[in-house]
């Protein structure tokens, strides 16, 4: 933090608010990884979304053939209300039978087992009532057969290339059989253009009956060549993004392991050189010439400073490469943490005379512990750190009304200028005045505090005034907000 | 006069913890093989043990050392010492101090305050001896 300048114009107070940066709270997805048969599931409840589509289009057409029929007569239109009601009917009873089992298999496996053994029962259903739909629309010369290309494409888009072409061949094998049946009389034929007097399939060549077979055919497997081709494009590149992720997963855990060595490495050998200094200090090994004690003294505070810029840099590293895969956050109350926190930071504050007046009420807020741990601890720090011996330190929280929490930490020492504000956030920046005040000083502490402040949303507001003091108000969120520029508490 | 077990891989850092401890009127013994705690503890049984986290063969020796303390000897005091606090991965805090995960008293984080090792010592054999009296 930097030091304050002389001059009395500088000792206004200015406002800063950190700018939040990376992904929000709100957009942050989890990574993980979803099996196929999830994936099975969630297809399987979007089919049947599009088929309360399908059956709406049915109920249309059902009304519309009432409607001709009975109040305003079509003369080109022969519309049978019956069949496209049935239809509707079927695929009612088809969506409804679906989502009743899968309310019954809460867990994920039943569902996706279920999923898995009723998939080709609803692909076969679903065709056999286009089939009828077709028939009754007309199977020649009218566009109908051409429906069957919605359910080719979704086919690609969702099953594999060999089950789309399995879907292609059953649906251009319901429309053949749909073919012979009229054409030798089995079932009579329909169109709802037979008003036109269009020949039906039984009126019609077989070569005539063979090229519109063969043309709808044609039209289906090349749609289903040219989808299932880009789908499974897509899709083997989805495979190996999630490929990708998982050895990306698996390298931060093991850089997570290493990172705790390294921290165990270079902070090891300084305790141990820290502990030996101690021991010169406290006597332990006879009484030291006084210039001896001045050495060692300052030996001790190298290793702390340098222990405490190792542990700053690991942390900031951490947090940095967490940054793509945040920690989950959970719903606490930010007065217990700043609690804690004061508690661990009084005989720090108390070896310089430097009091803490606590006015902390319940406010739970959407927060990372650990990253709330940091925050409030190296803000702590920083108004012990840049206060005058003797000095009081203020910390409050409390709930906002709207949800979240304000926690404001103001302390009266050497405050910041102006036009630093804005710098105090970056790694290592730290003043000449600050560094002569605080030599311990890592520099990455409001680093530290901007990175776990952007990961987790937390608004943060700074106002100093240089030789007047500092006041740091942290915005913490509330389930499913974003809060920026919140003024800080001058109560 | 208690007597504490001193359970730590780096040997001049274990001699520095045991000549301020001693300085207090502690007894001290040293382990620099965690390994061999539990056989230690048999041979002689300390009033506390004041275990390292991280051993060289293993990122979390300490946590499976305190385990088997608390199998094998029951509530034997233990206060963990470590160089990694709760902010980095695989790091713990109080909250993760358990009887059954992580059956510790405290910690202390490297580089120890000696005033802080000395006043946690002095309370958990405190707590000790009014919860065993006999002892």
């Amino acid at each position: 933090m930097a030091l304050a300048g002389g001059a009395s114009d500088d000792s206004a107070w200015t406002a800063y608010d950190l700018p939040l940066e990376g992904r929000t709270a709100e957009d942050r997805v989890p990574v993980s990884a979803q099996s196929d048969e999830l994936i099975l599931v969630r297809n399987l409840a979007w089919f049947c979304s599009l088929r309360w589509l399908a059956i709406a289009a049915l109920a249309l057409l059902a009304l519309l053939g009432w409607v001709s029929s009975t109040l305003i007569p079509i003369p080109w239109l022969h519309l049978d209300p019956a069949w496209p009601s049935l239809a509707a009917g079927v695929l009612l009873l088809l969506n409804l039978t679906w989502i009743l089992l899968t309310r019954r298999a809460s867990r994920g496996e039943r569902r996706a087992l279920l999923a898995r053994r009723s998939l080709w029962l609803q692909i076969l259903l679903d065709l056999a009532v286009l089939t009828g739909v077709v028939h009754f629309l007309g199977s020649v010369l009218t566009f109908a057969p051409f429906m069957y290309l919605f359910h080719i494409v979704l086919a690609c888009i969702f099953l594999s290339r060999i089950r789309s072409l399995v879907v292609t061949l059953s649906a251009m094998g319901m429309y053949l059989a749909c073919l012979v049946l009229e054409r030798t009389g089995a079932v009579p034929p329909s169109s709802v253009l037979s008003a036109l007097a269009l020949p039906a399939a039984h009126d019609i060549a077989p070569v005539v009956l063979a090229l519109q077979f063969l043309l709808v055919a044609f039209v289906s497997l090349t749609v289903w060549y040219l989808a299932s081709r880009l789908s499974s494009d897509l899709r083997r590149r989805d495979e190996e993004l999630f490929a990708i992720n998982r050895r990306l997963e698996a390298a931060t855990e093991e850089r997570a392991s290493h990172m705790l060595q390294t921290t165990h490495q270079l902070k090891a050998p300084f305790a141990a050189i820290h502990a030996n200094a101690q021991i010169l200090l406290t006597g332990h090994c006879g009484s030291l010439p006084s210039a001896a004690v001045g050495v060692v003294e300052q030996i001790a505070t190298r290793c702390e400073t340098l222990t405490r810029g190792i542990t700053a840099m690991l942390q900031l590293a951490n947090l940095r490469s967490q940054a793509q895969n945040p920690p989950s956050p959970a719903l606490l109350d930010v007065s217990e943490t700043v609690r804690a926190c004061l508690a661990a930071m009084k005989p720090q504050a108390e070896k310089r005379g430097i009091l803490f007046e606590e006015d902390l009420s319940p406010a739970p807020a959407l927060a990372v512990q650990d990253h709330v741990v940091m925050i409030i601890d190296n803000i702590l720090s920083n108004a012990v750190s840049y206060s005058l011996d003797g000095q009081h330190v203020r910390v409050s929280s409390r709930a906002k009304p709207g949800g979240g929490a304000l926690v404001v930490v103001r302390d009266c020492g050497i405050g910041i200028p102006a036009d630093k504000l804005p710098r105090i956030f970056d790694d290592y920046y730290r003043t000449t005045e600050a560094a002569r005040h605080n030599r311990g000083s890592t520099g990455l502490g409001l680093a530290i505090v901007r990175q776990t402040a952007s990961a987790g949303s937390i608004g943060v507001h700074v106002e100093s005034a240089p030789s007047r003091g500092t006041v740091f108000t942290l915005d913490f969120p509330s389930p499913g907000r974003k809060v920026h520029g919140i003024p800080a508490d001058r109560g | 006069m208690a007597y504490l077990l001193i359970v730590d891989d780096d040997e001049d850092f274990a001699s520095a913890v045991s000549t301020v401890l001693r300085g207090q009127g502690y007894e001290t013994g040293i382990e620099t093989d965690g390994a061999r705690t539990v056989e230690r503890i048999r041979v002689r049984r300390p009033d506390a043990v004041i275990l390292d986290v991280m051993f060289p063969e293993n990122d979390k020796a300490g946590f499976e050392i305190a385990r088997s303390i608390r199998r094998t000897f029951g509530e034997l005091p233990v206060l963990l010492l470590t160089a990694v606090n709760q902010s980095f991965p695989l790091g713990f805090s109080r909250n993760d101090l358990d009887p059954t995960w992580l059956p510790a008293v405290d910690f202390v984080e490297k580089p120890v305050d000696f005033a802080v090792l000395c006043s946690k010592v002095s309370d958990i054999l405190t707590r000790r001896s009014s919860a065993h009296p006999a002892g």
